[in-house]
């Protein structure tokens, strides 16, 4: 099933702008080098933006990732998304648009709609955000741990979490074999 | 005479197993532009093997082995190493079922040990052992037709007046088809199937330490004695050469000799495979088959054909 | 090297064996296994002493730990080593097994491998050259000389203390003691810092 990828497309990140700025409000567009589109929004509306780009071609979701702004107290989520352009024989890699997509959500209730109906790849990313950020992605088939096996109070990835205490009190308090040895003779 | 045989041929055929192993160790490292290890490599492998603990799955798993060992060095007795023999009755028919009872030894072992991996690399072993069985008994058919007789010492005693039967027309596409399916019988490269350690984490063995791998190593040295030595037994006229022996027959320097150029002949032929072996990859199993099953049939059963109509 | 000394091999023929023929595990943790494939290949020949790796841990004595170990290949490495038969020898390189190195505050990786399973040395650097992983093996075989690489004997004696530091790192292990023996008993209350 392919959509309008292709030349006649959105190719001209001029055109995209336009089209954008016409038919959402609330968006905030810069273009950089012909190559790179950032858009910043509301997260109310970032699904139906999110499915509009993928109608128009840009089907690849890249990454999603987070940044943690602690002093203005909010995780900023940012979606990339890039064409696969298979209908042109002579797409060149260096040709490559992609498209940046970034959100604010609050950090004390660090909650979010998934995006995995509209890309299934969506899936290990959100994962991946929810166990290092603690982020909740409402309607995720199977939000479970991908990489890590311990318990963690505060999340790794988040500003506040102290690594050296942590390592402190974990794997410095695991007595070394002699000392051990004094301990229970 | 037999007595001195039944001690000395065992004796000689693992020391110059494990010989063999170090020196084709040694001679593809040369290839590869290193050093490589000492030829005496694998003795000091077995003997640390021996001084580990091993760690054993079951009586099945200690049996196995141990019977794969026992029939590779009853094989030794069946075959002329120059002038040495313990057994002339039975011959080539005898050699043929004792040469399956190894593999099988092997494969009672890995089945007791239960790791997927040894089921993989047992079913390999047999699918090879499948596919080269073809063109042997071809082979050896036409050998036996062509000397009449299915004795490997008498073999060998025709091929010392008339010459080496790999020079004779009749015998000489036989000769190409063994000389092509024998890395496949000494488990060489491009045959290396079934102790593929990057693959199915060698296989069979995959479950072996200590003792039982050092059985293994053994038993390994031994089936790479023996596969060279039936090629040179049967086509290269082991032992003797050209009939310049003759004169001296029967005397201690005639045994001495014989032995020697047996020797000799054998490494000759495993350079050449050695050569093959040290820059070729793998073949998959299904490729194995299929190639063992056309070319080398196909030339042994011409080389049949033409024996047949000879004689 | 000694290898070519007859006498030395008469005396002691186990030692001498168990010297000159590594085969090494070939598992590959962290960073350290691009210095791998170097040392065994052309340019650097491990094999002239003797070294070879080998794809099970039945067929090997010799364990390479290069790099860090984060939590979940620590397992591996426990279950690994606790199948390599006796005597078996660990060396440890790079800096991240002596003291954490370049994780040292991670949420993830351990900063001392000597707690969790015995080393017989270390090979410093990030990552060690492949001449260094020769000059730590020929210290191996002094250790083996003077009976000092004696891990394998400290696993089986400390044995109860080495399963208490891995059941705290770990909360429950998902297989049974390896060895049952009641030399040092110890109890969860008794927490020895």
């Amino acid at each position: 099933m392919t959509y309008a990828v292709s030349k006649k497309g959105n190719i001209n990140m001029e055109l995209l702008k336009q089209k954008l700025l016409s038919g959402f409000n609330g968006l905030d567009i810069q273009l950089r080098d012909d190559q790179r589109m950032f858009i910043s929004t509301e997260k109310e509306s970032i699904l139906s933006l999110l499915s509009y780009l993928k109608n128009e071609g840009y089907e690849h979701l890249a990454l999603i990732s987070c940044n943690d702004w602690i002093n203005q107290e909010k995780f900023e989520l940012v979606y990339i998304l890039s064409a696969y352009m298979a209908d042109d024989n002579h797409y060149q890699e260096k040709e490559k648009r992609s498209i940046i997509l970034k959100t604010n959500i609050s950090r004390k209730v660090a909650k979010f709609m998934t995006i995995t109906n509209i890309f299934n790849s969506a899936e290990p990313y959100e994962r991946e955000l929810h166990e290092m950020f603690g982020i909740i992605f409402e309607g995720h088939p199977r939000l479970t741990p991908l990489m890590l096996e311990r318990e963690y109070e505060v999340p790794p990835f988040r500003k506040d979490f102290d690594s050296q205490n942590y390592v402190d009190n974990t794997f410095g308090k695991i007595p070394s074999i002699a000392e051990r040895k004094e301990g229970t003779k | 005479m037999k007595i001195l045989s039944i001690f000395i041929s065992p004796l000689l055929a693992l020391t110059i197993g494990l010989l063999f192993l170090g020196i084709s160790r040694k001679i593809t490292a040369r290839i590869h532009w290193r050093y490589g290890p000492p030829v005496i490599q694998p003795l000091i492998d077995v003997i640390r093997s021996f001084s580990q603990k091993s760690i054993s799955h079951g009586p099945f798993f200690d049996f196995g082995i141990i019977l794969s060992l026992t029939s590779s060095i009853v094989l030794i007795f069946f075959l002329p190493i120059g002038n040495f023999y313990a057994m002339t009755s039975g011959g080539l028919i005898a050699f043929l079922y004792l040469m399956l009872l190894g593999p099988f030894g092997i494969a009672l072992s890995s089945a007791a040990s239960g790791n997927p991996n040894s089921s993989i690399g047992v079913s390999r072993k047999f699918l090879l052992a499948l596919a080269y069985e073809v063109p042997l008994l071809l082979v050896l058919l036409a050998v036996m037709t062509h000397f009449n007789t299915i004795s490997l010492v008498e073999i060998v005693n025709i091929q010392a007046s008339t010459g080496m039967a790999f020079c004779s027309w009749a015998l000489i596409l036989p000769g190409v088809a063994y000389f092509l399916i024998l890395p496949a019988i000494l488990g060489v490269r491009p045959f290396e199937i079934v102790s593929a350690p990057q693959e199915i984490s060698s296989g069979p063995v995959a479950e072996f330490g200590g003792k039982h791998l050092a059985f293994y190593t053994l038993q390994h040295a031994l089936q790479l004695f023996v596969g060279l030595a039936l090629f040179v037994d049967i086509f290269l006229g082991g032992g003797t050469l050209f009939g310049l022996l003759n004169p001296i027959a029967g005397t201690v320097w005639a045994l001495i000799l014989g032995v020697i150029i047996f020797l000799i002949k054998m490494l000759i032929v495993l350079i050449i495979g050695l050569f093959i072996n040290a820059v070729f990859p793998r073949f998959r199993i299904e490729q194995a088959m299929q190639y063992l099953w056309k070319w080398p049939t196909l030339i042994a059963f011409i080389g049949l054909v033409i024996v047949v109509l000879i004689n | 090297m000694d290898r070519n000394q007859i006498r030395k091999w008469l005396k002691n023929l186990g030692k001498m064996a168990n010297k000159y023929s590594f085969h090494v595990v070939y598992f590959c943790t962290g960073c350290g296994i691009i210095e791998i494939p170097p040392s065994i290949t052309t340019r650097w020949d491990a094999e002239r002493f003797g070294i070879i790796p080998v794809a099970t841990p039945r067929q090997a004595n010799l364990f390479l730990i290069t790099g860090y170990v984060s939590t979940k290949t620590l397992k591996a490495i426990i279950r690994t080593y606790e199948q390599m038969p006796e005597p078996k020898y660990t060396v440890a390189f790079g800096s991240c097994p002596i003291n954490g190195g370049m994780y040292y505050d991670s949420y993830n990786t351990i900063t001392s491998l000597d707690k969790y399973i015995p080393v017989d040395g270390y090979i410093a650097g990030c990552m060690p050259r492949p001449e260094a992983v020769f000059i730590g093996v020929t210290h191996l075989w002094k250790l083996i000389d003077m009976d000092k690489a004696d891990g394998y004997k400290r696993y089986r004696e400390d044995y109860t203390l080495y399963r208490a530091n891995q059941e705290q790192l770990f909360g429950e292990l998902g297989w049974p003691p390896l060895f049952q023996n009641e030399k040092y008993k110890y109890s969860n209350s008794q927490q020895t810092i």
